[in-house]
């Protein structure tokens, strides 16, 4: 190694460091911000965009190469970018701020879809937009969590959203058929499940239409299949009850 | 205004024939309303100083910022002229196009019209739009060239130039009026024809006579056009203040008797004798001229003075010490040629009174769309007499025209205006506060402080309370209708029938008993409905004045039918009164935005504030989407402009934000190209491999999915215990198309299947069933060739919705289901299949599939997808169990609500299973089997259609536009910037008018209306209806693979790829992953770390 002088020496900036241990020891690889997560997803193909020198290091910021016998013995091969690639595959990194934004920012409408989707206005029976309900969420300070699954916080969203505004999960309608036997017991049972009965009858067995709920679906079902022992059937008729078409204001 | 007027006004609505109706009509900026002022100055209602500057009649603040009318407003006036009195209602209408809609309505009151143009700028594309609204609605027009100052001050002319100029405008505005009655003459002239050909072909004559002559020679144009010795045309500077029809003013009075003679060949303004000026000029414009030069130019105090003099004007010497020449010049001007009294002799001169009204006009507006006068029911046809007659009995029917809807706040009512007190009321209140006052004292020596106070906190809290109702009160908006009497005499506190525009007297003659009148108790009758009239009002533009009853002939304010009426409608005592045909407007909204509220809670205010909107504008539209959009449908972006406006401080009163609609899409699949990018034919093989590296870089590794090169993909469920083989195939665009058409059937065959299910049966009607056997044959007519063979049989369901554009067919050996047409065969199928219970599973998959497609979560479009194989390893007591909860399809997309990850990873199926059997079949470790199977079809679905060339089916416009020729070129490539294709292009008849059919997607239409008229300088005015859906061509995965594209393109196909740009717009929307580099380039980012 030549002796280590203020001319020959190689000054990265902007660097975000890979690392990956591996046979025991670290290996890093000095990376561009911003970059190691576009190519994990793909939209990055170009090796060249993402690796700031096509070195594995032992250590990026003292500049110590790493050897190439602990990397043949480590990964079983000595081809530099082959290695690279490994590392920057499974290496842990620390992500960096635009990277993070986006995700958030991602996950934000993310859930804010999923809102839109499921829930309706009361009132009308119509969907809000999804850039209203992103500004409601706006309004209320809600913040995204990165480790939690979008759907789970968009369950929480919208509990903390009624408040501020007229939101309701959109029902489902389901038609349920029970022998008559048990369609007196269930009916009691069920009641406090359901929000509106739209159809009855009951003659040689009972019939239903009502709204429910998404939340409710999963008790109604497991207690019509055990209490009727798979006699009683349960359908969907809409998951979504919803207004369709357009409506001229007048 | 001063009382006194008031009630001359009020007697002089009674003489029908001293009425003038008329309106103020002009392109933009030509100056209607600087002459509406001059107008209103006439009358005292404004000082004649602030005439031409104050714009009376823009009431709105956004009026008088913008410096523009945005709505049509009326005012009456009152004019003497040789011992006749004269009443004149004077509408005054917006010019920008935009506003057209509101010319509409102006135009539709009134008799008579003034054309206001520009001396400089000369006719204008509004121009010619006024004058044809005004000759599509029958009424004459007179004309008004204005401005003339300017052709001396700005363009410094000489009077010579000047007339040359003058008279091309007048030639210009000839030419456009005999446009029209060419275009009309050709028109009669074309039907008749037609006739003739019918009876010809019928008689089947063999001597034809072929009439050359386009039957203009017969038909006399002479008292349509514009010319001065007419008298119809007067000759301005409304700013000014001065005006003039004949010239008599410009002599003294004793050298007019031997002018008389002189004069009459000057008025026709091409006398010219030669090397001469033409009379007109030394006689009128020279004076003119002189006079602006001393004033303006030059300066000249004692010339000045002597003109005045000899003129025998009187000036302030205010004035005349005034630094500002103008001042003095319309000191003098508007005692000179006041433009007031030119234009209103000229008005009540030679437009018609209301009772002239022509037999042809009471036909047109009677007749409603096509249906000629002579369809029309007897007595209705009685009513053209009371029309013609415009009477003002007792007995006449009542006739009156609501043409629109404008809000008025309720301080602006009279009702609640404050009014001087009179005499005796301030002595009353002066009587009253001294009562109190000495209660007041009474009540101090009486000591009773504690009780006193309490009850006098008491009474505040109270008097705040009615405060309170009382502002609530007054933030109210109020419509009054804006309209004419066509005949009879409305009364305050009169029964009447409001008739609505799709009223049909034929129907209601039919169902109503003869002879009855508003105050029975009638049976309802569509669109009719009846109402007492709360209060008239006399318009004075800004201001109401109450009324008690309005004769025949007149402009009125009719308050409280806000409830009746939408936007225009017929009042009639008469059930046989026909609704007037509908307003023909100009210009059809197109700009659509979405409205949102700031705040989300607000979300009511913004409909009720909405739906107000909707009443006051006669041109805007407002409606919910499907999608939960408020979308707001306006003329233009300056009528959008002010709609808002309206919205956020009228009618809504919150903060709103407008942005772009929603713009949908569609999936596809198509057939694989033959083609590549830079048109080179391409081998099979080469790009099935290129489909399969793409796909293969795609997918990297969904596990248990198999995808062969013919698209065929293969999809086991987590358990291993079915498995399914799909095959995407894009349907047909005709069978796409009949698929969208049959919606309703598709829905009811649904409904059967459902029924029969159940073994019930539902009946369906021969007629139903006929179209559904008609709708089958079709289908077969359409899907032929030996890849659709018994497809139609085969069809297993449709989706998404189970009644959308998209087909799931079965193709598996062996298994046999009902057919989705078994409504039409009526026989039962007995046996079932073991794995029939899971039919509906498959079903569910293949609606959630079709229902959010793999690209941007997009409903499927034309895409069919065929299940080849469907294996299921399974024993007969699962099946049993999970027969119950197999109609718990959706329980897939619930059950991810809450957790159940935990579990999940459990591999092995056979203790799953035996768990299953033990826990009574909740559920496996991977949820209920049904589940499972609606997942793995909806994968397997997914996978099948990436797996064919996918495309983007985006909505389309059909774009309508008018365009003169020579701005065609501009609008073409506004057009292709756009990416609109043009499908014909003709010429109008007799018109240089060119007609141009266009597609355009919908998701590049924001802005294009504004942006083609900004770009042709509002010459063409598109006009967009939705059409259709289209793929669009182009592949969004597309990257260049031969050869020939690498070097047509270059490595990164950095040429924008529209499909792909859409669909990460979409993608983007919705918070789905969008494949694109957060930083494009790496080198080029910003340092952030200094210390280097």
């Amino acid at each position: 190694m030549s002796i280590f002088t203020p001319t020959n020496q190689i000054r990265l900036t902007n660097v975000a460091v890979v690392r990956m241990k591996k046979g025991g020891k670290r290996f890093e690889i000095a990376c561009y911000k911003n970059k190691v997560m576009s190519w994990r997803s793909g939209a990055e193909k170009d090796l060249d965009e993402v690796l700031q020198t096509n070195t594995v290091f032992v250590n990026v910021s003292k500049g110590q190469v790493a050897k190439k016998d602990d990397l043949s013995s480590a990964f079983g091969t000595d081809d530099v970018t082959e290695v690279c690639k490994q590392i920057l595959a499974k290496g842990e990194l620390q992500v960096s701020d635009k990277e993070r934004q986006s995700q958030l920012e991602q996950m934000f409408r993310d859930i804010a879809t999923i809102v839109a989707e499921k829930c309706v206005n009361p009132e009308t029976k119509r969907p809000y937009t999804v850039i209203l309900i992103e500004r409601a969420m706006k309004d209320i300070h809600f913040s995204v969590k990165a480790n939690k699954s979008t759907k789970q916080q968009a369950l929480e969203v919208i509990k903390q959203l009624k408040q501020s505004i007229q939101i309701q999960r959109a029902h489902m309608r389901l038609r349920f058929v029970l022998p008559a036997k048990d369609g007196k017991r269930l009916k009691e049972k069920l009641r406090p499940l359901i929000k509106t009965v739209e159809n009855e009858e009951f003659d040689d067995q009972l019939e239903m239409v009502c709204l429910i709920d998404p939340g409710c679906f999963r008790d109604i079902d497991e207690l019509i299949r055990c209490e009727t022992k798979g006699k009683g059937t349960l359908e969907v008729l809409s998951l979504k009850d919803v207004e369709e078409g357009d409506e001229k204001l007048e | 205004m001063g009382l006194t007027i008031l009630e001359k006004i009020i007697a002089l609505q009674k003489k029908t024939s001293h009425i003038r109706n008329l309106c103020i009509l002009a392109h933009v900026d030509h100056g209607k309303t600087t002459l509406a002022d001059s107008l209103v100055a006439s009358n005292g209602i404004i000082s004649s100083r602030l005439a031409g500057k104050l714009r009376y009649l823009d009431s709105r603040e956004d009026e008088q910022i913008r410096g523009i009318t945005m709505k049509s407003s009326a005012i009456s006036l009152h004019y003497t002229t040789g011992g006749n009195e004269y009443l004149i209602n004077l509408i005054d209408s917006p010019g920008h196009v935009d506003f057209s809609s509101e010319v509409s309505t102006a135009v539709r009151l009134c008799d008579g019209a003034i054309v206001v143009v520009d001396a400089v700028e000369g006719v204008c594309p509004q121009t010619q739009v006024v004058l044809r609204q005004a000759w599509l609605e029958n009424i004459r027009p007179v004309l008004v060239i204005n401005k003339i100052d300017r052709l001396i001050v700005e363009l410094k002319l000489t009077s010579q130039e000047a007339f040359t100029h003058l008279q091309k405008i007048l030639e210009q505005v000839n030419a456009v009026t005999g446009s029209l009655f060419t275009s009309k003459v050709l028109e009669e002239r074309a039907e008749k024809d037609a006739e003739a050909q019918s009876s010809c072909t019928e008689n089947s004559s063999a001597d034809q006579v072929y009439d050359w002559s386009a039957g203009l020679e017969e038909t006399d144009d002479s008292d349509l056009y514009f010319s001065p010795d007419r008298g119809n045309v007067v000759f301005a500077s409304a700013i000014d203040g001065w005006g003039f029809r004949y010239i008599l003013r410009f002599f003294k009075q004793r050298a007019l008797s031997h002018f008389i003679k002189l004069i009459s060949p000057c008025f026709s303004l091409s006398s010219q004798s030669k090397g001469k000026k033409p009379l007109f000029v030394q006689l009128v414009l020279d004076n003119i001229w002189n006079m602006y030069d001393a004033v303006v130019t030059r300066r000249d105090k004692e010339k000045v003075e002597k003109m005045v003099t000899s003129l025998g004007l009187k000036v302030m010497s205010r004035d005349l010490r005034h630094s500002d020449p103008k001042v003095l010049l319309s000191a003098i001007c508007s005692q000179w040629l006041p433009v007031s009294r030119a234009v209103l002799s000229m008005v009540c001169e030679k437009l018609p009174c209301p009772a002239e009204i022509s037999a042809e006009r009471v036909e047109k507006l009677m007749s409603v769309g096509a249906r000629r006068f002579d369809s029309l029911p007897e007595k209705t046809q009685e009513l053209k007499k009371a029309f013609l007659d415009c009477s003002a009995d007792e007995t006449a029917p009542v006739i009156v025209f609501v043409s629109k809807m404008f809000a008025v706040d309720s301080k602006a009512l009279p009702q609640n205006k404050q009014r001087p007190l009179t005499q005796e009321e301030i002595a009353q209140r002066r009587e009253l506060a001294r009562q109190r006052h000495a209660e007041r004292q009474a009540a101090n020596q009486s000591y009773i402080y504690t009780l006193f106070c309490s009850a006098d906190a008491l009474c505040a809290q109270t008097e705040a309370l009615s405060v309170k109702a009382a502002v609530e009160e007054e933030n109210k908006e109020h419509f009054v209708a804006f309209a004419r009497v066509y005949s009879g005499v409305v009364r305050k506190g009169q029964k009447v029938f409001v008739l609505g525009p799709k009223y049909d007297p034929s129907l209601a003659l039919r169902a109503l008993p003869e002879g009855c009148s508003v105050a029975d108790v009638l049976p309802s009758i569509p669109h009719m409905t009846c109402c007492t009239v709360d209060s008239l009002y006399l318009l004075m533009g800004r201001e109401l004045e109450e009324l008690d009853e309005v004769p025949s002939g007149n402009v009125l304010g009719i308050g409280g039918m806000e409830e009746f009426i939408l936007k225009s409608a017929t009042i009639s005592t008469s059930p046989a009164c026909p609704p007037f045909t509908p307003l023909n407007f100009e210009a059809t909204p197109i700009v659509r935005v979405a409205v949102e509220p700031k705040h989300p809670s607000e979300m009511p205010k913004l409909v009720r504030g909405m739906r107000l909107l909707n009443q006051a504008d006669p041109c805007a539209e407002v409606l919910i989407q499907e999608t939960g959009e408020h979308v707001l449908v306006t003329a233009g972006e300056v009528h959008l402009q002010r709609c808002l406006d309206d919205l956020r401080e009228r009618f809504a009163k919150i903060e709103i934000s407008a942005s772009e609609p929603i713009i949908p899409f569609r999936e596809t699949v198509i057939r694989p190209p033959k083609m590549d990018m830079v048109n080179e034919d391409l081998g099979k093989q080469q790009k099935v491999a290129v489909i399969h590296q793409v796909k293969e870089e795609q997918m990297k590794n969904p596990e248990g999915v198999q995808v062969d090169s013919t698209g065929l993909v293969t999809l086991t469920t987590p358990n291993k215990m079915a498995t399914v083989r799909v095959r995407a195939i894009p349907l047909p665009e005709e069978v796409t198309r009949l698929l969208e058409d049959n919606v309703e059937l598709i829905r009811t065959m649904e409904q059967f299947s459902l029924f029969a299910w159940e073994d019930k049966t539902l009946d369906i009607n021969q007629k139903i069933l006929e179209n559904i056997q008609d709708f089958k044959v079709k289908l077969e007519s359409n899907l032929q060739g030996h890849k659709w063979r018994g497809a139609v049989e085969h069809i297993w369901a449709f989706g998404p919705r189970r009644c959308g554009p998209n087909i799931l067919l079965n193709n598996i050996e062996g298994y046999r289901r009902p057919s989705v047409w078994q409504c039409l065969e009526r026989e039962k199928e007995t046996e079932r299949a073991e794995i029939r219970d899971f039919d509906n599973s498959i079903v569910s998959g293949f609606q959630l599939a079709t229902l959010s497609g793999p690209m941007c979560e997009e409903p499927l479009m034309g895409v069919c997808f065929s299940v080849e194989t469907w294996h299921m390893k399974i024993s007969a007591p699962l099946a049993q169990q999970d027969s119950v909860d197999e109609d718990s399809q959706p329980a897939e997309p619930s059950n991810d609500d809450q957790s159940e990850s935990s579990d999940v990873h459990e591999t092995s199926s056979n203790r799953s299973r035996s768990r299953v059997e033990a826990a009574g079949g909740s559920v496996d470790c991977y949820g209920p089997f049904s589940g499972q199977l609606i997942a793995a079809m909806k994968e397997a679905c997914r996978f099948a259609f990436q797996a064919k060339p996918q495309r983007l089916m985006a909505a389309m416009y059909t774009c309508e536009i008018m365009a003169t020729a020579e701005v065609l070129g501009r609008m073409y490539a506004v057009l292709s910037k756009r990416e609109g294709r043009v499908l014909q292009e003709e010429m109008k008849e007799g018109t240089d008018m060119f007609i141009i059919k266009a597609v355009l997607p919908v998701a590049e239409s924001f802005g294009f209306a504004d942006e083609i008229r900004k770009r042709t300088s509002g010459l063409a005015s598109p006009q967009l209806v939705f059409s259709h859906w289209e793929v669009i061509s182009s592949d969004p995965f597309w990257v260049p693979t031969t050869e020939e594209e690498y070097l047509h393109f270059g490595e990164k196909a950095d040429s924008t790829n529209q499909t792909l740009k859409y669909m990460n717009a979409v993608r983007r929307r919705k918070g789905l992953y969008v494949e694109e580099k957060i930083v494009e380039h790496a080198e080029k980012q910003r340092t952030l770390s200094k210390n280097k």
